[in-house]
Parts: C-alpha cells; structure tokens; sequence
C-alpha cells in the first residue's frame, strides 16, 4: 500500500453548501443547513436516523433534489433553486460509496471497478493499470476476475470503495459505508479507510450515526438533528465541548446536571452551580454565556469513585452505589447522588459491591457548560 | 467531465425520449378508447363515419339488453365464487399444509392458465354437450334418462372458466399466504389458542385483503371473459356482454352504435373494479408484507394431507389432462365419440389442418405476430417500466395510471374501439397483420409492464444510481446496468407476450383481415362451420407450435441467463 504508484490524481476540490433545504411532499428533511469542505479534507455528518445527514449528502451528489438553497463544488454552482441549475449526478466530478456497496452482480470484480474508467473512455492499458492500482490498495487483487456475486459483505465493501476512486474523483462521498459490516470488521475497514482517505488526499463527506467511525476518521464532524445542524467542529470539540444536550447525549454517554447559578463562589476561570439537592459543583463555561439557571454535562467516564475522600475540595460529593453492570471493557454503574440517578463507566477492576457508600468526584475541567438551555433530554442516559 | 454551472439544468436526453414513448403508449391506449366512446354517442345512420348525430339514445336503448347483463352477472359471480374457494383452498393447502410434493404441485399449478379458456370450452363441449357429450354418451350407455350433464347453460360456462381462473386465483391467494410472517402464527399458537382458533382469528384475517383483492381482480377478468361464452352459449343462442357485442358487430347490418354502449357500460363497471382492487392493493393493507421471502413452516395436517394431495390432483386431472386427453382422442377419430372403434380412428384431421392453406398461413402469421409482439413489446414495456418506476420523471403516475385502461377494458371491447380507430386512419393498415400487431402490443401493456416491473422492483436503486456517480449518463447506465439485470424479467415477459399474442382471441377476431388470418379466431371459425374433429386437431397444432417455439425461446433465454464469471 504505497501511494507512489497512484496515477496523477484529480485536485481535490472544495464544497459550500448555503441554506440546503429539502422537502418531499409535506416532510421536510433538511431544513436550512450551511456549511463548507475544505479541498482535501475529510467531514462526517454525524446524527441519529431521520436527521437529514443521508438526504444532505444526496443532495450534494445531485441524487436529490433540493427544494432551496445552493450548492457549489470547487467554486462552480451545481445546484442552485433561484436560477434553477440542477447538474445531474453524472456530471458533477463525485464519486459515492453506498450503505449497500450497489456492486453489480452480473460483472466481474475487475469490470466493477473499471467502469468509472470505461464510461470515461480510457484506454484499456490505462483501466487495466489503474485497477489493478485500486484493487491492490483495498487488497483485492487477486480477486479481481471474480464474479462479483460471490463476495462477502467485506469483499464488497473493498470492492465498492476501489470503484469509488479509481477514476481519481474530486470528492468521495460515503453514505454508512461500514454500517453492513459486523463490529469487528466493521473496526478494521475504519482503519483501513482512514488510511486510504489521507494517501489519497481526496475531499470526503461521510455520513455516520456510529460516534467511534465518525471520531475515527473526520478532521471535522457535523452533528445533525432534526434537519439543522447542532454544533460544527473537530472530533475532540464535539467530545470534549459539546454544546447542547443533544450532542453531549448523542456523542457518548453523558449526564446533564442542573443547577443554579452561584456568581458569588466562581474563581480560577471556575463557575459554580448549585443543584436541587444543594451540591455545588465547579465547571468550565468556555466563553460561554451562562444563564441563571444552566446544565453542566459530565461524561461518564469522567466520573470517579473512591474509598477515602480525595484530596481536592472541590466536585467530591458522598455517594451511594445504586447497581452495577458489567459489561466486559467497563462496568457501568449508577448511583444515588444528591437525589438523582448518575451514571459512571469506569474501566474493570475491583467491583465495587452494589448499596456501598462512597466517594465521587470529578475534575472541574471535565464539566462543561451547554450553551443553550435545550429541552430536557427524553429519556435517561444509555444503560 | 466539463462541470460547468450552465450545463443541463434538467437532462434533455430522457425526457424528451420518455415523453415519446410514453406518449406514443398514451395514443396506443387513448385513441381506440375514444373512438369506442364516439360511437356508441352516434344516434345518425349506424354505418356513418364520423357520426352524423350525437345522442344518449344507444345506452337508453340498453335495458333491452337487460337480461344479457344479468347473464353476464350471473356466469361471472358462479365462476368467481368456484374460482376463489379452488384458489384459497389451494393456495393454503400449498403453501401451508405438510402435503407431499407440494413444491411440484405448486409448480404444477401454473398449467391450467396455459390450457387456454378456449380450450377448455371445446374440450368441455364435446365432454358435457347435452346430446353428444362424451359423458352423456356414457350416462345413456348405462341406462340414464336424457343427459347427466349440460355444459352449455349457464353453469357450465361458469365452470370452464372457474377451472382456468383457478389457477391465477391460487397464484395471487398463494402469493399473500407465503408473504405471511409465519411467526404471526406461532405467536397465537404460543399463546395458547389451538390451530383452529389460530386460523380463524389470525391467518384469516391477515389474508383477507389479499383474498378480497384477487375476487375483485377475477371477477372483472370473468365480466369481460369471451372465449368460453362464444363456444359454448352461441349455438344455444345464450349471450353474455362480450358475445353479444361480437353478435352485434358481424351480423347484417352491425350495429356498432349498441355494441359500442355495451362496451362503453361493461368498461365503465370494469374500470370501477380494477380502481377498487388497485386500491386494496395500493393501500398497504398488506400487514403482512415485509419485504422478507418466508418459506413458511408447513403445518401438520395428519391424514388430511391425503386428503388435500388428492384434491389438488383432482384438480389438475380435471383443469389440464381431461381437456388435452378429450380433444387428443376427437382428434384422432373421423366421428367423435365416446366408445372407441377401431376404423374409426384416423390421423386425417391432422393431415387436413397441416394441408389447408388457411390453416397453415394462419398458423405462421400467428407465430410471426408472436416473435414481432414480444421483441417489440420487451423493448416498449421495459422502457415504460423504467419511466413509471425509475426515472422520476414528471408524468410518470399519469402513465401509470394510463396502464390500468387496457387492464380494465375487455380485450374484445378493445378491439372495437381500434376497429373504428385505424378504419379512419390515414395509413391503410385495416386488414393487415399490422394492426393486430398493434393491438396485441396495447392489449398486453398491462401483462408486460407487470412482469418487467415486477422484477424491476426487486432491483435496488443504488445500482443504477452507482453508475451514476461513476459518471454514466442515463443511456449507458439503461445499457449496462439497468438492463443486464433486469434480463430474467425481460426474458419472462416475452415469452408471456409470445404465448398471450398467439393465443389472443377477443381483440384478433374483430380485427383479423380475411386476407391475414391468425390462428386462433381460425379455430373458432373451424369449430363453428366445419368438423369438431378438425378443431381438435388445429387447437392442438396450434398448443403444439406453441410448445415447440417456448423450447426454442427457452433454450436461447438459458444461454443468455448464464451469469457472468463461471
């Protein structure tokens, strides 16, 4: 897997997608969404079914067509409601992987991959070259004469994704590319894509509603929902500081804390809410503003339990072990804390025996301020 | 790959073909349809064209006819109800009970539709004719009074036609019990209630849609029914609808006007009909469909699977072998009857049938008909298919919708309305092949686009939108994805076309040229003014080049189905 032999590629190209709204008949599935692609970088569409992550992407193929907005790849328009350029999918430069790999299974492995090529008119010396280049970087090359109804889900996978670059495209698009796969080859191809994605510097929009594929591979992530989009920005900021409940709840477990403010025991770039039950805690607000009343989200893996009391003073509150749940990696446990339910995933060790009364903490740093007061979150976090 | 903001706003390429396709298939369907209108408004000089006088006078003349309508009621409801009871019991018996061999027998189940409602009719007339009949032959042999049986009222015909329905009532009755969940069953099984209560309060009702929606279908199918009525109601002067209109039109001097009307009201209930049905099966009534293809655990039925493996043999021995084995025997014989003599028998019928100039051009046009109906037919439909289907292109729904008209209209009412279309069109193709051509290609839009749709569907979008990204344009793509794939449903719908336009009667006997006979209404003519015995042999000359011409399709079709890389 050397780039060394790949053919002169295409420039990657950039993306601007303004006020994209799509509907069809009286649902509307994308309401009003803006952002831009950097040429050459990779952008996931993260969110849960039904948020208009998939419709987006089509639309940005031309697959689907919008009822407003404008799209423009590389500068030119390819879609725009007001002047009623629509370019068709064919003649838009992209390229897509899809969720059901699409290979056709009435050609050969070889002709699957060559047909970008073909509908291009190379020459056979150069299609027979350039697949043999993609179909040796997804490791199928000795596949190649396969009757492509006889692949495994995996096979096809590699399969459909040669397909996808070997006519050098200016962007990649990937619609839930691996969401077919089982987990664990579904966790080697995350790799192997990630890999695939930076040797051929190709522009790419993935779209996702697995959290770990999307911080995997993205240089920035997109969190949809509802048709709008939540918050824009690399893996470790949707992480680290998500901004509304959704993303705190939707990308990774997390608990919502709510409280009064206390302006008066703020300090050390600090801000401090006092709960229902009368526990004040200390967060991080980021530069963000802070209303009366706000919610800190605390990941769960952030939380700890302890014995004897920590040294710090501050965020240590007793505890008590409510149930615990192993479930191999961690064991996930919930506790009676200031007259609520938290959740706490830590790594397997010592299992803490459930009613044990103890310590929790958490580092300030890891309490992050949401910046909008959002609907309380239905349900509980994940057990 | 120029991408250029100005470039196809909107693709010219399939538009501009599919409005061509789809609107020559719109006049295909559309102008005969007027025409069967526009003449039955004619209140001048019947013969005039274009009418001289425009009236309501030919429908208030109809409750003259009153009584054909209510014969054609009548035949219709009996062979609907005989149908649907033979189609359910069949349907659960193959795709429910433990009965041995049911994977055959299902496959055998299809044989019935191909021996044709016509004959069906001859043979069943020389079986159950009052005074010739076979059987009454051997009623009075064996000291009975008059005749056992009398094929030619009107419960007769009900069941030559209920014995063809059958067997498209067990495909669609089938076809819903097998899409069932068969964990829907186990549920209630599980819960306590025995196999009894579970059919009737589970299977039942989960099946009833489907069930509701294959009675409404035959008995529309059975409302424009023509063949068996023909043979056996005109000697006894019994008309239904259709056979009345034929009546109407080739007596001295047709009256086109009233056999127009006629048309016009049986089209008018049809079309309600086939609105009704599409309508159970638009609505997704289908709870029990979810795309998944069960094979559904068969029940123990204990000794009653004897039971049920001999009703469908039974069956089978009275739709498909009586019928073949009755016309086989009158056909070797120079006086059909019942007790064989030895000098009686002769393969001079044979010999006659394959001398007759008439016989022989007709049988030739017939297969040419066929071979032109379904390549050109294939090509139409499978076009028609995609633009209704795949191409999202605006318009498609009204074609659709258009499709549902020759589905609605009795073939021979069909034919009517061309027999005055093409009289008036510029180009002189009355008489000739081409115009059946033409017919067959607009009576058979609903069977092909079916088939072809049918597999079509199956066919998951992202492979032709793959080609796309890749960069192909619509007619590559149509070329070497869309169609390879749809190959099977292709093949499958010509050999329909093929076998359907070669024995297509109701829209050929109006129109046929005496000059381009095709071999069916040939048939019906020999049955009618020469010997039963002659007729035997033609229809099954006529089965067996039929047979013979499959083979050969079928032989290329297997070489063409071979998949790739093996």
């Amino acid at each position: 897997m050397t780039g060394s032999l790949a053919p002169e590629t295409r420039r990657a190209a950039s993306i601007d997608v303004k006020d994209l709204v799509v509907r069809y008949g009286t649902v509307t599935a994308v309401r009003g969404v803006s952002f831009s692609v950097a040429a050459g970088e990779h952008l996931t569409l993260l969110g849960p079914s039904g948020c208009g992550k998939t419709t987006t992407l089509r639309a940005i193929a031309g697959l689907e067509k919008p009822t407003a907005g404008e799209i423009r790849i590389d500068g030119a328009v390819v879609y725009e409601s007001r002047s009623r350029v629509q370019v068709p999918p064919e003649r838009r430069g992209l390229s897509m992987v899809f969720q059901s790999y699409a290979i056709w299974p009435h050609m050969t492995v070889f002709d699957n991959v060559a047909y970008g090529l073909r509908v291009r008119r190379e020459p056979e010396s150069t299609i027979s070259e350039r697949v043999g280049w993609a179909l040796g970087l997804v490791q199928m090359g000795e596949l190649a004469g396969r009757s492509a109804s006889k692949l495994s889900g995996g096979q096809q996978q590699r399969v459909a994704l040669a397909r996808a670059f070997v006519f050098s495209p200016s962007v990649l698009l990937f619609d839930e590319p691996l969401s077919n796969l089982d987990a664990k080859l579904r966790a080697e191809m995350r790799i192997e894509l990630k890999e695939l994605q930076r040797q051929l510097g190709i522009t790419s929009v993935y779209v996702t509603h697995d959290l770990e594929e999307a911080l995997a591979i993205s240089d920035r992530i997109i969190v949809m929902r509802n048709g709008v989009i939540e918050q824009i920005g690399t893996p470790g900021e949707i992480y680290d500081l998500p901004r509304s409940a959704f993303v705190a709840d939707f990308v990774g477990s997390a608990n919502l804390i709510r409280g009064r403010r206390r302006p008066e025991l703020d300090g050390d770039g600090l801000i401090v809410l006092e709960t229902p039950g009368g526990a004040l805690i200390h967060g991080v607000a980021h530069g963000r503003r802070a209303d009366p009343e706000a919610v800190f989200s605390v990941r769960t893996v952030h939380l700890q339990l302890s014995s004897k009391r920590p040294a710090s003073a501050r965020n240590v509150w007793p505890a008590r072990v409510r149930s615990r749940v192993f479930q191999g990696d961690f064991t996930q446990y919930h506790l009676d804390w200031d007259g609520r339910r938290l959740v706490l995933r830590c790594v397997t060790s010592e299992p803490v025996a459930e009613g044990t009364e103890l310590f929790l903490s958490v580092d300030p740093r890891h309490c992050v301020l949401l910046e909008e007061e959002s609907p309380p979150v239905v349900g509980s976090p994940p057990p | 790959m120029a991408r250029s903001a100005r470039d196809g706003s909107w693709r010219p390429g399939p538009v501009l073909v599919s409005l061509v396709v789809g609107g020559a298939a719109a006049v295909l369907v559309l102008y005969p349809i007027f025409y069967l209108i526009q003449a039955s408004l004619s209140v001048g000089d019947p013969q005039a064209r274009p009418p001289e006088a425009y009236g309501l006078d030919n429908y208030a003349g109809l409750p003259r006819y009153a009584h054909i309508f209510w014969n054609t009621v009548l035949v219709a409801v009996i062979a609907t109800v005989f149908a649907i009871v033979l189609g359910f019991a069949m349907g659960w018996t193959l795709s429910r009970a433990n009965v041995p061999g049911r994977e055959a027998l299902e496959q055998l189940m299809a044989l019935p539709y191909y021996v044709t409602p016509l004959m069906g009719a001859l043979a069943w007339s020389l079986i159950g004719s009052p005074s010739g009949g076979f059987l009454n032959h051997v009623w009075r042999a064996l000291g009975g009074e008059g005749h056992l049986i009398d094929i030619t009222t009107p419960y007769g015909i009900a069941w030559v036609m209920a014995l063809f329905e059958g067997s498209v009532a067990f495909v669609m009755i089938g076809a819903v019990m097998k899409s069932m969940d068969p964990a829907l069953e186990e549920a209630s099984q599980v819960l306590g209630a025995g196999r009894f209560r579970t059919m009737l309060n589970i299977t039942l009702p989960l099946v009833l849609p489907g069930v509701l929606g294959a009675t409404i279908f035959v008995f529309a199918e059975m409302l424009g029914s023509f063949s068996a009525a023909l043979v056996l109601g005109l000697p006894n002067r019994f008309y239904v609808v259709t056979t009345a209109m034929y009546q109407l039109v080739s007596q001295y001097p047709p009256r086109f006007p009233q056999a127009a009307a006629m048309g016009v009201s049986l089209f008018a209930v049809m079309f309600a009909m086939v609105y009704v049905y599409r309508r159970i099966i638009s609505r997704g009534s289908y709870v029990t469909i979810t795309g998944k293809a069960f094979r559904p655990r068969a029940m123990d039925v204990g000794r009653l699977r004897w039971i049920l493996f001999a009703v469908c043999l039974v069956y089978l021995a009275i739709a498909v072998l009586l019928p073949v084995f009755t016309l086989l025997y009158a056909s070797v014989q120079r006086l059909a009857t019942v007790f064989p003599h030895l000098d009686n028998f002769t393969l001079a019928n044979y010999v006659t049938a394959l001398s007759l100039d008439a016989v022989r051009s007709a049988l030739w046009n017939s297969l040419l008909l066929g071979c032109a109906t379904s390549i050109l037919g294939v090509l139409l439909m499978g076009f028609l298919s995609w633009l209704i289907y795949r191409s999202r292109l605006p318009g498609a729904g009204v074609i659709e919708y258009l499709l549902m008209f020759p589905q609605a209209v009795p073939r021979l009412v069909f034919a009517f309305g061309m027999l005055w279309a093409w009289l008036v069109f510029p180009i002189p193709i009355y008489g000739t092949l081409w115009l059946l051509l033409i017919a067959y290609l607009t009576v058979f839009l609903p069977l092909g686009v079916r088939t072809i749709s049918g597999v079509m569907l199956q066919i998951d979008r992202t492979l032709e939108e793959s080609a796309q990204m890749c960069g192909a344009g619509w007619g590559y793509r149509l070329r070497t994805v869309t169609m390879p794939l749809l190959r099977p449903g292709l093949i499958a719908a010509a050999l329909l076309l093929f076998i359907a336009s070669v024995r297509e009667l109701g829209a050929s006997i109006l129109l046929m040229g005496p000059k381009a006979k095709v071999i069916t209404p040939a048939i019906v003519e020999s049955w009618f003014s020469t010997s039963t015995e002659l007729t035997a042999a033609m229809a099954l000359l006529q089965t067996l080049a039929v047979a013979v011409a499959l083979a050969l399709l079928f032989a290329v079709a297997r070489r063409a189905l071979r998949p790739v890389g093996e």
